[in-house]
């Protein structure tokens, strides 16, 4: 994937934390709190790459329906687009956006096979009834820049790219996906908190690296913030079964299946 | 929700997300058969804007919104550029046959989708084959110039389109053109790296190393529909019609000689080149050929139709090329004359009614003694013949006159698409008369033995044999898994060197895109 973010439609879209922090009120009627809110994109964000586990798709592509899937939710309420069929076609539609596709098929067998919980059974026409919504709902934009593609780039500028280093800022940028940072700020500022992050975690000094580079560190810092902040609330390593215990719970408030 | 309430049409402004409904459109004709849908000229009901709305057939898809739609919306959301065409928007239609009411939910989108684009007046097919017209040199100029400055802008974003040909490079009464249709175009990573298909673009516009099976590629392969395209235009008629891979290989080889260590050192490193290697060494006669095209037309051809795609002339150079920079020079655009709208649809819907007149004349013996070929542009430069139509000539009546109705008697040799057996008089198929038909969109040819093959897509060697006299080109022998789709909605270009995506290009869904 090519071309240049700052004409995408991607950084046209990015919104504030506030825009994204709104519960939409069909949710909200049903009870729906904005923590509900953020735990249920969360536990779909660990869905996605549950999935994606099973169908082989690289993590971009995770990256990428997660994205979507955050997007959506910007705009649609969780009651009329149940996030237990929406993370799913999420995948299905980014597998063929990122030129990984995968069968619908396939996707509706691992989730028969490996989720128990019924109400996350659908069937293929539902994937492929989704998908059109989804669609319409993102507006036909496709395209997500994410953090992955600068990483390497600036880690081998800050001569950070050793296998450890790599390994760690990678995780860190996997973890992002969790939140709504995405939405919120460009890839690659996403990038450099995570890298932030790690040389402060292994100690390294990269201070005058940062200086020498032309971006606002109070950005970055701020975004560094939000991800240990996040990594405070949810006692790293994070634990999924928790969350999808959790989400679970607020899920069933939707009452959308029987 | 953005469609419209049941019986009101939605005429609001653009919804700042959401799909308006193709009811804000009034359909005027159909002007086109995209790789996917019909396309038709549209008028925006609250604007009185003309568009170009292409329908995304979405019914018999088994995977939901087809991957060659995605591509294309992504790519074309992506590019922003005057020679290149604007996708507009996308609209969606919830299907008449249904109760709009119940269809709030279910299958709201079973009716379509429609991609919104900015409508030209003609594609360059159209326009070149329009009875009479002759293009100018400063004219072939202007439309090479901004087709290669668009496909600049492509490689540079790191596009590939694909299926460069003439009935996708769009021009308007402004004298600008366009690329369109991206349903075949695609990202590359620059290391080439990608594994992708080698089953695109239109097999008379497909470089040497596709039909050699490589599957890492560049760029290049656009540069070498580009040169194909130029010396239709110079020559006046298409310079490489290939029947069948094997004999499209073939025309290249007797044009541009047998790849050897000099003009194409890594063409042994190809997948199929054991397969297709001539069994005799052959000279390049691309100056021989087109010695009648001037020095630096000549020049510029010589290294777009390179078979090293190596040593082939990148968008960038060939726009420093002496013949951009040389008189005559290229015209401005708005120069051009304006002619009355022609699409290679329309034209071929024509050239279909004059061949039904002429079968008929034939029938009653009657001789038509006036033949149409496209005339090739005059390669003199300077003095321009009394009948030369220059770049300030308004739109003679005659030429409009010309170009419709069936009536007139410009028949001859239809430059029709090979899907046709009438182009191919030895096939002895003469009364069949070109046949647009789908079917005889998909595949190839039935002719020559194909070698078997070494990898890629198992598309069966040797030809199926052609049941009866019917629409020749049935599938030819790409046996895909039966995803329909494409496989009926062949590019358009179908019409014109058969474009083989049709089926095949399902059959890789999934893989080597």
């Amino acid at each position: 994937m090519a071309a240049n973010f700052w004409t995408s439609s991607h950084f046209k879209q990015l919104l504030d934390q506030e825009e994204v922090d709104v519960v939409n009120p069909l949710d909200k009627e049903k009870g729906i709190t904005l923590e509900d809110f953020k735990l249920i994109k969360m536990h779909m964000a660990n869905y996605i790459g549950k999935l994606a586990t099973y169908v082989k798709v690289r993590q971009r592509v995770v990256a990428t329906a997660v994205t979507y899937m955050r997007r959506v939710y910007t705009r649609k309420s969780m009651v009329e687009y149940d996030p237990r069929l929406v993370a799913p076609t999420c995948l299905y539609l980014a597998s063929k956006a990122e030129e990984s596709t995968v069968q619908a098929r396939l996707l509706v067998f691992y989730i028969k096979k490996q989720i128990p919980d019924d109400k996350y059974k659908y069937e293929i026409k539902d994937i492929l009834e989704m998908e059109m919504k989804i669609l319409e709902a993102i507006n036909y934009y496709l395209v997500v820049f994410h953090p992955y593609r600068s990483l390497s780039q600036l880690l081998q500028d800050a001569v950070l790219n050793d296998i450890n280093m790599t390994q760690l800022t990678w995780g860190i940028v996997n973890d992002t996906y969790k939140m709504d940072l995405i939405l919120v700020h460009p890839p690659h500022l996403i990038a450099l908190a995570c890298i932030y992050i790690a040389s402060v975690l292994r100690d390294k000094d990269t201070t005058s690296w940062f200086e020498e580079l032309r971006v606002d560190m109070n950005v970055v810092k701020n975004i560094s913030m939000e991800i240990l902040d996040f990594y405070e609330n949810h006692h790293k390593p994070i634990n999924e079964d928790r969350i999808s215990a959790a989400a679970n719970a607020a899920l069933s408030k939707l009452a959308l299946k029987p | 929700m953005a469609l419209a309430a049941p019986g009101q049409l939605n005429v609001q402004e653009l919804p700042s997300w959401g799909s308006r409904s193709v009811d804000c459109f009034e359909k005027l004709e159909q002007i086109g058969e995209g790789t996917y849908g019909q396309v038709y000229m549209a008028r925006e009901i609250s604007t009185g804007e003309i568009v170009a709305l292409k329908k995304i057939r979405m019914d018999n898809e088994k995977e939901g919104f087809p991957i060659t739609a995605i591509r294309e919306i992504k790519i074309l959301k992506k590019l922003n550029h005057d020679n290149i065409i604007k996708l507009k928007e996308i609209v969606t239609s919830s299907g008449n046959e249904r109760d709009e009411q119940n269809n709030q939910e279910g299958n709201m989108f079973k009716g379509g989708i429609y991609m919104v684009f900015e409508y030209m007046d003609h594609d360059l097919t159209g326009l070149a084959d329009r009875p009479g017209l002759r293009f100018t040199v400063p004219q072939i100029k202007c439309y090479m110039k901004q087709l290669l400055t668009g496909l600049h802008y492509c490689h540079a974003n790191q596009v590939l389109h694909r299926d460069i040909k003439g009935s996708n490079l769009l021009i308007d009464n402004e004298g600008k053109l366009k690329l369109a249709d991206f349903g075949l175009a695609r990202f590359f990573a620059n290391d080439h790296g990608g594994n992708l298909t080698n089953r695109v673009i239109t097999l008379w516009y497909r470089p040497p190393e596709l039909l050699l099976g490589a599957t890492k590629y560049g760029p290049a392969v656009d540069l070498w529909s580009v040169g194909c395209i130029f010396a239709e235009l110079l020559h006046g008629k298409p310079i490489l019609p290939g029947k069948n891979e094997p004999e499209q290989l073939n025309k290249i080889f007797e044009l541009c000689g047998s790849p050897d260590e000099t003009n194409w050192p890594d063409a042994s490193k190809t997948p199929w080149y054991n397969n297709f290697k001539p069994s005799r060494s052959m000279k390049r006669r691309v100056r021989e050929m087109f010695r009648h095209f001037d020095r630096h037309a000549l020049d510029l051809l010589d290294h777009l139709l390179a078979l090293d795609p190596n040593q082939r002339w990148t968008a960038k150079q060939a726009l420093d090329a002496d013949y951009f920079w040389n008189d005559p020079l290229p015209c401005d655009p708005k120069s051009l004359p304006k002619y009355e709208s022609s699409h290679e649809f329309q034209t071929k819907k024509k050239r279909q009614q004059q061949r039904q007149n002429e079968e008929q004349a034939k029938r009653q013996k009657i001789q038509h003694p006036q033949q149409h070929a496209r005339l090739p542009p005059i390669q003199h430069v300077g003095q321009a013949p009394s009948h030369w139509h220059g770049p300030n000539h308004p739109m003679s009546n005659s030429q409009a006159s010309m170009s419709s109705g069936p009536s007139h008697h410009h028949y001859g040799k239809p430059r029709g698409p090979p899907a046709g057996p009438n182009r191919y008089p030895s096939n002895g198929n003469q009364s069949g008369g070109y046949n647009p038909s789908r079917g005889s969109q998909v595949g190839g040819y039935s002719g020559g033995p194909y070698p078997p093959q070494g990898r890629g897509p198992p598309y069966a060697g040797s030809g199926m044999p052609v049941p009866g006299p019917g629409p020749r080109g049935a599938p030819g022998g790409y046996v895909g898994p039966p995803y329909s789709q494409s496989a009926q909605y062949g590019g358009s270009g179908a019409a014109r060197g058969h474009n083989s995506m049709g089926s095949n290009r399902n059959q890789q869904y999934g893989w080597q895109q």
